[in-house]
């Protein structure tokens, strides 16, 4: 059983007076494991926060299905065991962070017991324990995105959908954010995270789906998408087209920067030793050589920018 | 679905639209006192203070209606789409909830809001009456029919919310209830004193899409003793014909009229709530 399954879904935005339909998320095929954390990427207007409606029941499919934990998406059953934190969100500012937890608390039909404990735990977490009886209205906008995370994980949901959960925090704010992710994952829960910080998706995350113009355009683990490939800054005391050929046999792309400096791409990161060899033997003079893994950031505007051509 | 009810009773009270008609009917209270100040002033019989504290609570109870009526538009105008896009329904929505307990919710929610500041306005008018003179019950007879003005406008106004923003919503249903008052007042007399038809049928047709004329007279039957002798008589020209569509009989049927058209606009609303997207 997947966390998150879609077969085809497909929505189409009509407008009612007029004017062409748009295509928000083309025949999706989605499948988020169990126990994982999930980055779901895109540029903007993607369709990445229309599929997530549409897996939490907020929009209606026009073609496909979807699934979520085995449950039809936006039956009472999959919403039982979903927690979700919105990208565009506003709270009753007139209650407390605790008025709110208990609110939200039983509108998830949680035991009184049940929903106390709770309460103080997911506080806690978030670190807005000392806030509990502030109002609202009394937050800044990053502990309002910290009490949505709060409300969101309250009820102990097998899956979380984060939409941009960290869009307006500080750094510390992240790394609470990214704290709570691998508390959740550390228990076994599904995380479904949409955030266009791709570092944090890439320190989260262990799968991701790339989305563009409402297809899955990439979807793996981040070691299979980020397949070993190495870029590699060399410093030499000068670049000789000897060297440079010397490189080029191994070397994927070589992209002279100045006199002394050069940029080796490798497919492989095993082939980055061999780059060194390959440069002394070719009689250069080594002064630094600085290897770095392809980032997700290069594969996603890589993969965005080779979608567009 | 009681939680939604209870967090819209705790909106609603919040709310400027509220806090508004709590002034106005303030400031409106003294007024009620007019009857035993003038007499107290100017003097004059019994009978004319009696009239005076008749009148005072037919004004009462047309006030009560009015501000249950413009309060329940307000309140529930923007209860859906409005909600939708300020972001209030974005952290409910995916609750396991049915979206018709949402909507039921807030249906009920401000109705129960607009039944209790009635009952508390209805209170005071009857405090001020048994301070005047003694205590009457009349207007505690009109109540129930007085509730029904805020459902009916309430009912109209959440439905339309169901797809539309505030301010459309209750232009919608502010428009519907001055074209039912206008062909009630204006037309339905020019109508039967120069017996025509076409406006008559209009005035009719009126009634099927806004029943307020219904509801009027509803609540006149419950306070028709309080009015000054020779007001409701007939017109002393015009047939019986003329004179039953001046004034027509209340039947049960009416009563019956007034629910079907409640449920009807509840459907409308539950259904398309529950068929469009929210995003």
């Amino acid at each position: 059983m997947w966390a998150i399954e879609t077969r085809g879904l497909r929505k189409v935005f009509r407008p009612l007076m007029g004017g062409n339909p748009v295509v928000a998320v083309d025949h999706l095929d989605l499948q988020v494991p169990v126990g994982t954390v999930f980055g779901f990427l895109g540029p903007n207007g993607a369709g990445k926060t229309t599929t997530i409606q549409m897996l939490i029941g907020n929009v209606y499919p026009t073609a496909g299905k979807a699934w979520v934990l085995g449950y039809p998406a936006g039956s009472i059953q999959a919403k039982k065991r979903l927690g979700f934190l919105p990208e565009k969100f506003q709270f009753h500012d007139f209650l407390t962070a605790e008025e709110l937890l208990r609110l939200h608390g039983r509108l998830a039909r949680m035991e009184p017991a049940t929903l106390n404990r709770r309460i103080d735990e997911v506080l806690e977490l978030v670190g807005l324990m000392e806030r509990r009886k502030s109002k609202i209205r009394e937050f800044s906008k990053g502990m309002q995105q910290r009490i949505g995370l709060a409300q969101a994980i309250l009820h102990d949901p097998e899956l979380v959908i984060l939409d941009e959960p960290t869009s307006a925090l500080d750094p510390l704010g992240r790394r609470r954010v990214r704290e709570v992710i691998q508390y959740l994952k550390q228990r076994g829960k599904t995380v479904f995270l949409n955030s266009h910080l791709l570092s944090e998706v890439e320190r989260s995350c262990d799968y991701v789906a790339i989305l563009n113009k409402g297809r899955i355009v990439k979807q793996g683990t981040l070691d299979e998408l980020l397949v070993n490939r190495s870029v590699v800054t060399i410093e030499l005391s000068q670049v000789t087209p000897t060297i440079r050929e010397a490189l080029g046999r191994i070397a994927q792309k070589v992209q002279p920067i100045d006199e002394r400096r050069i940029v080796v791409e490798v497919e492989q990161e095993r082939q980055v030793p061999e780059l060194a060899r390959a440069v002394i033997l070719a009689g250069g003079e080594l002064i630094s050589f600085q290897a770095q893994r392809e980032s997700l950031e290069d594969l996603f505007i890589q993969t965005i920018e080779g979608e567009s051509k | 679905m009681w939680t939604i009810v209870m967090l819209t009773m705790q909106e609603a009270m919040r709310r400027r639209a509220f806090l508004g008609t709590l002034i106005i009917l303030a400031a409106l209270y003294g007024l009620t006192f007019l009857p035993k100040a003038f007499q107290q002033a100017l003097g004059g019989s019994p009978k004319s203070f009696e009239l005076g504290v008749n009148l005072m609570i037919l004004f009462g109870v047309d006030i009560i209606k009015f501000f249950s009526s413009v309060l329940a538009i307000l309140l529930c105008a923007g209860a859906i789409t409005s909600e939708i896009e300020r972001g209030y329904l974005a952290a409910i929505l995916p609750r396991p909830l049915h979206r018709f307990e949402i909507f039921l919710g807030k249906w009920l929610g401000v109705m129960l809001f607009c039944v209790a500041n009635a009952l508390v306005w209805t209170t005071l008018l009857w405090v001020s009456v048994a301070l005047q003179t003694k205590p009457r019950a009349e207007m505690w007879h009109a109540l129930p029919y007085v509730l029904l003005y805020p459902m009916m406008y309430g009912t109209v106004a959440l439905a339309l919310s169901s797809f539309s923003s505030a301010p459309i919503a209750s232009m919608f249903t502010v428009a519907a209830g001055a074209f039912a008052y206008f062909a009630d007042h204006f037309l339905r007399p020019i109508a039967a004193f120069f017996d025509v038809k076409l406006l008559q049928q209009l005035v009719s047709l009126s009634e099927w899409v806004v029943p307020m004329a219904v509801l009027k007279r509803l609540v006149q039957a419950r306070v028709d003793t309080l009015v000054p002798p020779g007001m409701n008589d007939a017109p002393p020209v015009g047939s019986e014909v003329v004179l039953h569509f001046l004034n027509p009989p209340v039947h049960l049927l009416d009563l019956v009229y007034v629910g079907a058209y409640l449920l009807f606009w509840l459907l409308v609303g539950l259904f398309i709530f529950q068929r469009r997207d929210v995003q």
